[in-house]
């Protein structure tokens, strides 16, 4: 197929060779008779053929403007070329053709006449074909009826000339025939205006290219006219095919007056190009800034996006962003300062330009920097200051800073380079908050994240399994209301068949409560395997953390030993909650309260002197709670806590069951209290309970 | 929704804060700037009044504990009175009876600065 449309092209051509193969046959001398008409409907064929054919090309669908121009001028100038360096040539078959001898017409002159007509037809259909891409540009309905009347008309005027050409005298005498062809001649010239019109592409050109078309145009016009009337003197097409030859002129005549009214519009557009430009230049930047706003979350980008675009808008040769950090104006960005002037600005916002800039919350044009009063301090930074706009960054409810360019010469802005700078900077204001909610929001994000690395920090530091001791049956829960809590507990197996317990409270929250905590299970960890009473254990920790802590930091905390093979629990107790002990054969609860300082409120001797150690045996079906303060403390929506007596009761209630059953009743009783209440603080204890003992 | 205020009484060389509502990590450090504030004007004799206080946190126990060498040092103690039951509670259970003199009422804590007995008690001595 591809080849096929490439084959199709050289059809016309064909024909053209055919034409030119009985030319060179002996049908010279009749060519304007009815005789030669063979090759005119060879030539005429061939036009028709290539119609189609070359607005089928690739270039000719080419909608680009200065392209389609470019071709124009390079067709127009080769044209030119051929014309002048055939013209010996021209002139000698002139001379020929005059003396009638057609004879003396030789094989060289024949191809060269067929080459001729070939070629001028070629050119005036690529010119016609890029001058209906130019003509199509924001085209309307009639746009393309119009063209199309004008290819009827050129045509239609063309096979009178053939008529004409064949039939000299007759032509002239039928006064029907002579006016019909003026009328044809008067309705095309009239589609060749309305066509001409049609110059709108040259409003999308920018002023280079408004200047080179225009410097262009000088070149061509002349010498698109000058081939209008070279090409009837000498061109021997008209002897050859009087339709060819109407079809070529009209077709140059078009592209001459054509490009006579694209140079007429050119010079109108050019005093405005300059203003056209920039208008279109500040949209485009103000466009850049939205779609930087809407995208650009990357400080430093931001910044510099902004102040670059500012002097793009207002085409100034440098520009500076000042804006407020921490109550404190300083620069933050600037476009074409040197680094030194960078470092030496020190903004000071009582100055009185920032006063008018915030007072009147518009942008000021100041032309004469120079001597501008309000400018002083700003000079003394900035020599040379010609002209300056300034304009300061508002968003609804604050100044963010302020905006400036600048230029060497004076009076150099326009008024309405202060107005783009105010539209310009409430643009960048906006940018500038949107990056700051940002980065605020991620900053968030990142502390969040902190907190929850902390959490799961903290949760590792848990016990992952229950103890397995001969009899007893440990179960235990540890939930926290924030991301890090203070809450702890833990289990060391220490020996054979005895079990350390601990619970315990940091003071505060947070991840620094965390790090005490570890700090804390490091320690006991460490000195578990010694085999320390709880009285010893607590004197090394107390000391340690009252040593190594913050002051306003302590720890409350139980520690105790489960001895499974005498039956006993032996503990401390360091300023923590009291142990809950069932006791089942009485079915009662007792409160353990032996006294205790605090870890970390105190050192030495008033500590270890305060310490009480208790001794407990365990009986059958005896079961120990131990607590943090969060669980009864928790409130109900009526602000009231749970309190002691009601977990000493829920306790006791529960105590017939095994020891998760116990967990699940206390946390159900715990959660039916709060009756959905949001806030609680962190919420920890163990129990474990005396069960019959595994034999074996 | 909790709020918490201190109310601060001069007397003579003793200096009384009243505290309302609800003293926990939050409200902790409005304690400790008025705290700082007596120390700077070196008013070292505080009474610290509970009657209103409806609850303390760890955290208001550990201004406590971050100001009181400070103020012995400057030969000035915290003293404490008027807490409710549920207030001494949490003083109680972290043994704080042990460390600082609380007492019922306002005159006893003025009593206890007259005599040397009382500023005797020092919680953190080391020796």
């Amino acid at each position: 197929m591809k080849y096929f449309s490439q084959l199709s092209l050289l059809l016309p051509f064909a024909f053209f060779c055919a034409a030119a193969a009985l030319y060179l046959a002996g049908d010279r001398a009749v060519a304007l008779t009815w005789i030669g008409l063979r090759h005119e409907v060879f030539v005429i064929t061939s036009v028709l053929l290539s119609l189609p054919l070359i607005y089928k090309q690739k270039w000719a669908s080419d909608r680009n403007v200065l392209r389609g121009i470019r071709h124009l001028f390079f067709l127009i100038v080769m044209t030119g070329g051929i014309l002048f360096l055939s013209r010996q040539r021209f002139s000698l078959l002139q001379q020929k053709i005059i003396s009638r001898d057609w004879f003396r017409l030789n094989w060289s002159d024949s191809v060269f006449v067929v080459l001729w007509a070939f070629f001028s037809l070629i050119f005036i259909l690529i010119a016609l074909g890029t001058l209906r891409n130019l003509i199509y540009v924001k085209r309307r309905r009639n746009t393309a009826r119009h063209f199309a009347w004008l290819m009827i008309l050129m045509l239609l005027y063309a096979f009178i000339g053939l008529y004409k050409g064949r039939t000299q005298t007759e032509f002239i005498e039928n006064h029907f025939l002579k006016y019909f062809d003026n009328i044809v001649l008067f309705l095309l010239i009239n589609f060749i205006v309305i066509n001409s019109f049609r110059v709108g592409w040259i409003n999308y050109l920018n002023k280079k290219q408004k200047l080179a078309c225009f410097f262009g145009g000088f070149l061509l016009i002349p010498l698109q006219i000058s081939f209008v009337n070279q090409y009837k003197e000498v061109s021997p097409v008209y002897n050859f095919s009087p339709f060819l030859e109407r079809f070529v002129e009209t077709g140059m005549i078009f592209i001459a007056v054509y490009l006579s009214f694209a140079f007429l519009a050119l010079l109108a557009h050019l005093p405005t190009a300059r203003l056209y430009d920039r208008k279109l230049q500040q949209i485009r930047s103000l466009h850049d800034l939205s779609r930087a706003l809407s995208s650009e979350f990357d400080w430093d980008r931001l910044v510099q996006t902004i102040v670059r675009l500012a002097a793009q808008v207002t085409e100034a040769q440098y520009s500076w962003l000042e804006l407020y950090a921490n109550g404190r104006l300083a620069l933050v960005s600037s476009w074409n300062l040197s680094l030194n002037e960078e470092r030496r600005r020190q903004a000071d916002d009582q100055d009185r330009l920032y006063e008018a800039l915030r007072t009147e919350r518009e942008s000021l044009l100041l032309n004469e920097a120079g001597k501008d009063p309000l400018l002083r301090a700003l000079r003394r930074w900035k020599s040379g200051l010609g002209s300056l706009v300034a304009a300061p960054l508002i968003t609804s409810d604050q100044v963010l800073g302020f905006l400036f360019a600048g230029k060497q010469e004076e009076f150099s802005f326009e008024q309405d380079d202060a107005e783009m700078m105010r539209a310009f900077a409430d643009q960048a204001a906006a940018a500038i908050m949107n990056a700051r909610l940002v980065e605020q929001s991620l900053v968030k994000e990142r502390l969040e994240q902190e907190l929850r690395i902390a959490h799961e920090a903290q949760m590792k530091l848990l016990p992952k399994a229950m103890p397995a001791l001969n009899g007893m049956a440990f179960d235990a829960v540890c939930i926290t209301a924030n991301e890090v809590g203070g809450d702890y507990y833990d289990f060391f197996d220490i020996g054979e068949e005895l079990t350390a317990v601990v619970i315990g409270d940091v003071s505060g929250k947070g991840p620094s409560a965390a790090f005490y905590m570890a700090e804390v299970k490091g320690i006991m960890e460490a000195l578990a395997g010694e085999r320390l009473s709880p009285e010893e254990m607590l004197a090394i920790v107390n000391e340690t953390v009252y040593r190594n802590f913050d002051r306003n930091t302590f720890i409350s905390l139980i520690y105790g030993v489960v001895d499974a093979r005498r039956r006993r629990f032996t503990f401390c107790r360091a300023g923590h909650c009291p142990v809950y002990h069932y006791r089942a054969a009485e079915a009662v609860v007792r409160r353990l309260e032996p006294r205790g300082i605090g870890l970390g409120l105190t050192s030495g001797p008033l500590f270890q002197n305060t310490l009480e150690t208790m001794i407990v045996d365990i009986l059958p079906q005896d079961c120990f709670l131990l607590f943090t303060d969060g669980v009864i403390e928790a409130r109900n929506p009526a602000g009231e806590e749970f309190g002691e007596e009601r977990l000493a009761e829920a306790f006791k209630e529960a105590n017939e069951t095994h020891a998760n059953e116990i967990k699940k009743h206390l946390l159900h009783r715990i959660y039916a209290f709060f009756d959905g209440a949001a806030a609680f603080d962190d919420l920890t204890f163990v129990l474990f309970k005396a069960v019959a003992e595994t034999k074996g | 929704m909790d709020t918490f205020t201190i109310q601060r009484q001069d007397k003579d060389e003793f200096s009384v804060l009243n505290l309302f509502g609800f003293l926990d990590a939050h409200t902790a450090p409005e304690l400790e700037k008025q705290l700082d504030q007596l120390i700077n004007e070196g008013r070292c004799k505080i009474i610290v009044n509970f009657a209103n206080l409806n609850y303390i946190s760890s955290a208001g126990l550990g201004v406590f504990m971050g100001k009181i060498e400070t103020v012995r040092s400057m030969n000035g103690d915290i003293k404490m009175c008027k807490m409710t039951p549920k207030i001494f509670r949490v003083f109680d259970l972290l043994g704080f009876p042990t460390l600082y003199d609380i007492v019922q009422e306002e005159e006893e804590a003025v009593q206890l600065f007259a005599s040397k007995e009382g500023s005797s008690r020092r919680a953190y001595d080391r020796t």
